[in-house]
């Protein structure tokens, strides 16, 4: 059994507030493990981190083999954020470049051309510097020359704005030419974007929470996050859609694959509904629901993306002693499919029964971990939970 | 009624039907004036329907969607008056430049959320008026661009009121069969899941920006074919025809007839669009403008007694919902 999850040394601050600090955690293939703690102690954070809705500030995290987040360098982000405006304020010097070809004949524009070529031998050596082995950087590098071989052009058919060609037949390269300088500028505009957003390894990189549900973690949310005004049905596909593989194109034609893919995924989503208890609402708006069907509807939402980690946060939270007695049983199927649980649940008894290992948060520190039993006679868990001797007066 | 509540399809090809044979049919009114609002209430809804996708389906307010209704309206211009190419030609190039704008205005702004997105798309529709004004020796500026080829469809020129009419309603179709099938598809789910909970529909697999990229740009293509359309037809453009407030009425339509439904969508711009008509007669000449106040209390009353709209997009999901079981459980007996 390898490991399927592997967190290590994580840490989560916001601003100077550390919500988590150094934690480190294990999940293997089919296990159940147990995450529970007082209120506050850092555990959807930790969860918001594993689903990539986080950046953690410290750490790593490695599932199914695969580096999801490495830390932020605060060093490089800097250099990043200047490169960013660098680019930003070049894409402007060159608008009056752009703007330039449509003025008076008179206007001298030599030292303009020079500044233009200036500027793009340094645009050039930064851009490379900065989006090594990147493919689309390398996309982008290319739109630059095809707007500076426009650029180029544009100088040679010396434009003349006072002839108004109205109702005569424009080359073509009248309208190519701006065309080309036009996408010249917005690459600048999309380099100096993509510098502020994560540029992957230059300054550390987090998977999008899409591609971490595709790789297979599924999550579900600690205050319901259903999508209301579609039916119950609607909403077990809209989980299927990573598996799913009809694009614009194959929509638009309707193919025979896409029709297809449609029939099947309604079975599919029945299946999922199936095995929650909740076919025989599959066509009822998700907004009707009870309580605990939501919440079982968000499980069967999370396990129609096939994960292989389910992340449940709270399941049996507002239920009844019987209601939470059919999650345990849903949990173990879940679990006898093939699927490991990571579950942060305040209800001891759901914990006790499910859980095969058990982490303790108490201020975003892991406290102690075990089997469930040894967890329970854990004097430290005991204080964090009934307060310690010396705190309490 | 029932009828028609468990086979919408039958409701449809009868309201198909009586467009069909609605040029044909003797009324009081003069039969080309008549038609001439018609064809308005067409392109309105072709209008709507491409709005639709991005505040209906995705949940992003667009306030700059007439910017991409005079892209495709200049550039089906300027392609028949320069190139005079065919109008096979003509609107799908339109509906690409278009879709292509989207793009560029959606990549680097659809990371914007909620109102300063919708600031963003109204800034955009008023630089589309901006450079169509000023762009001279491109557009010609405030001259307008006169002497656009009337449509010629296989050789032969329209000029009838009755054929524009055919032809917007062609192009209806076209635009409905592309918005019913990207609505029932995996694409229009990830769009419902962006509208109701971004970050369920994230953690659900859907890549945020790509799909709301794709909404806009599908949006925007659609927009400028309806734009490609309106430049065939009335046969003059001048950039005062794209200002904002058509952003705003077009938006009056969905929100009227019920964001997000595509039928409401159509509903809404069927009853408004003639009602401008209705007005002017019913108003006096000089209240004409007034009419704008009429459609503003009209959209107050509207929010006071049914503020989904007169189709909810609930009601038109939970139909569906009814004829998926009825087809599913249906057949499995």
């Amino acid at each position: 059994m390898g490991t399927l999850l592997k967190v290590k040394n994580l840490s989560k601050s916001f601003g100077g507030l550390l919500a988590l600090k150094e934690i480190t955690l294990k999940v293997a293939p089919q296990q159940i493990v147990g995450i529970i703690g007082p209120n506050g102690a850092g555990k959807t954070t930790f969860f918001n981190c594993l689903s990539c809705l986080y950046h953690p500030t410290d750490g790593e995290i490695e599932f199914d083999n695969t580096p999801l987040a490495t830390p932020v360098s605060n060093s490089v982000k800097k250099r990043v954020r200047i490169s960013a405006i660098v680019f930003l304020i070049l894409g402007f010097i060159r608008l009056p470049l752009f703007w330039s070809f449509f003025l008076p004949k008179t206007f001298f524009k030599v030292e303009l051309f020079l500044l233009g070529i200036f500027i793009l031998s340094i645009r050039f050596l930064l851009v490379r510097g900065l989006l090594r082995h990147e493919i689309w950087a390398w996309g982008l590098m290319f739109i630059f020359l095809l707007s500076d071989v426009c650029f180029a052009l544009l100088f040679l058919t010396r434009l003349d704005p006072s002839n108004t060609f109205f109702l005569t037949p424009v080359p073509l390269h009248y309208i190519a030419i701006p065309w080309g300088v036009a996408a010249g500028l917005f690459g600048f505009y999309f380099i100096g974007l993509l510098c502020t957003q994560n540029v992957r390894g230059l300054f550390g990189f987090r998977t999008s929470p899409d591609a971490v549900c595709r790789m297979g973690m599924a999550r579900t949310f600690q205050n319901i996050r259903l999508f209301y005004n579609l039916s119950v049905l609607d909403n077990v596909k809209i989980g299927r859609h990573g598996r799913l593989h009809s694009g614009l194109g194959k929509t638009l034609l309707k193919t025979r694959f896409q029709r297809k893919e449609e029939v099947a995924v309604e079975k599919e989503g029945l299946q999922f509904l199936r095995f929650v208890g909740l076919e025989d609402k599959a066509f009822d708006l998700a907004d009707t629901l009870a309580y605990g069907e939501q919440r079982r509807l968000e499980i069967a939402r999370a396990l129609s993306t096939e994960p292989k980690l389910l992340l449940l946060d709270e399941p049996a939270a507002g239920m009844n002693a019987r209601e939470s007695e059919n999650l345990i049983q849903l949990v173990k199927n879940i679990r006898e499919d093939g699927t490991a649980v990571l579950i942060i649940e305040h209800d001891m008894k759901v914990m006790m029964n499910l859980a095969d290992y058990i982490y303790v948060f108490d201020y975003g520190r892991l406290i102690a971990e075990g089997t469930p039993d040894a967890v329970r006679e854990n004097q430290k868990v005991i204080d964090a939970y009934l307060g310690g001797g010396k705190d309490v007066c | 009624m029932p009828l028609f509540h468990r086979n919408p399809r039958i409701l449809f090809l009868a309201i198909l039907f009586l467009a069909i044979i609605l040029p044909w049919v003797p009324l009081g009114v003069s039969s080309n004036y008549l038609l001439r609002v018609l064809t308005t209430a067409v392109l309105y809804m072709i209008l709507a329907l491409g709005l639709n996708i991005v505040p209906g389906f995705t949940g992003l307010l667009d306030l700059g969607y007439v910017g991409f209704y005079g892209i495709g309206a200049y550039t089906s211009g300027l392609l028949a008056i320069h190139y005079d190419l065919s109008l096979w030609v003509i609107l799908p190039l339109a509906a690409a430049n278009g879709a292509l704008w989207g793009v560029l205005l959606g990549a680097p702004t659809l990371r914007l959320t909620g109102d300063y997105f919708a600031i963003v798309t109204f800034g955009f529709s008023e630089l589309v008026v901006l450079l169509i004004r000023n762009e001279l020796w491109l557009t010609r500026g405030p001259m307008g661009l006169p002497g656009i080829s009337a449509p010629s469809i296989f050789g032969y020129t329209l000029s009838q009121g009755w054929q524009y009419f055919y032809l917007a309603l062609f192009l209806l179709l076209v635009v409905l069969v592309v918005v019913v099938r990207l609505e029932n598809s995996r694409l229009g789910r990830a769009w419902f899941a962006i509208r109701e909970d971004e970050i369920a529909a994230q953690c659900c697999g859907i890549n945020l920006i790509r799909y709301k990229v794709m909404a806009f740009a599908a949006s925007a293509a659609i927009g400028a074919m309806g734009g490609a359309f309106y430049a065939k037809w009335f046969r003059f453009i001048h950039p005062d025809m794209f200002k904002f407030w058509e952003s705003i009425l077009i938006l009056c339509l969905i929100v009227f007839g019920g964001m997000g439904s595509i039928s409401g969508t159509m509903l809404g711009a069927l009853i408004l669009i003639p009602l401008t008509e209705v007005l002017r007669t019913a108003l006096p000449q000089s209240m004409f403008n007034a009419r704008y106040l009429i459609y503003g209390l009209l959209l107050v009353i509207m929010m006071r007694l049914r503020p989904e709209g007169l189709i909810p997009f609930q009601l038109s999901r939970s139909r569906k919902a009814e004829q998926a079981k009825a087809r599913l459980l249906g057949g499995e007996e």
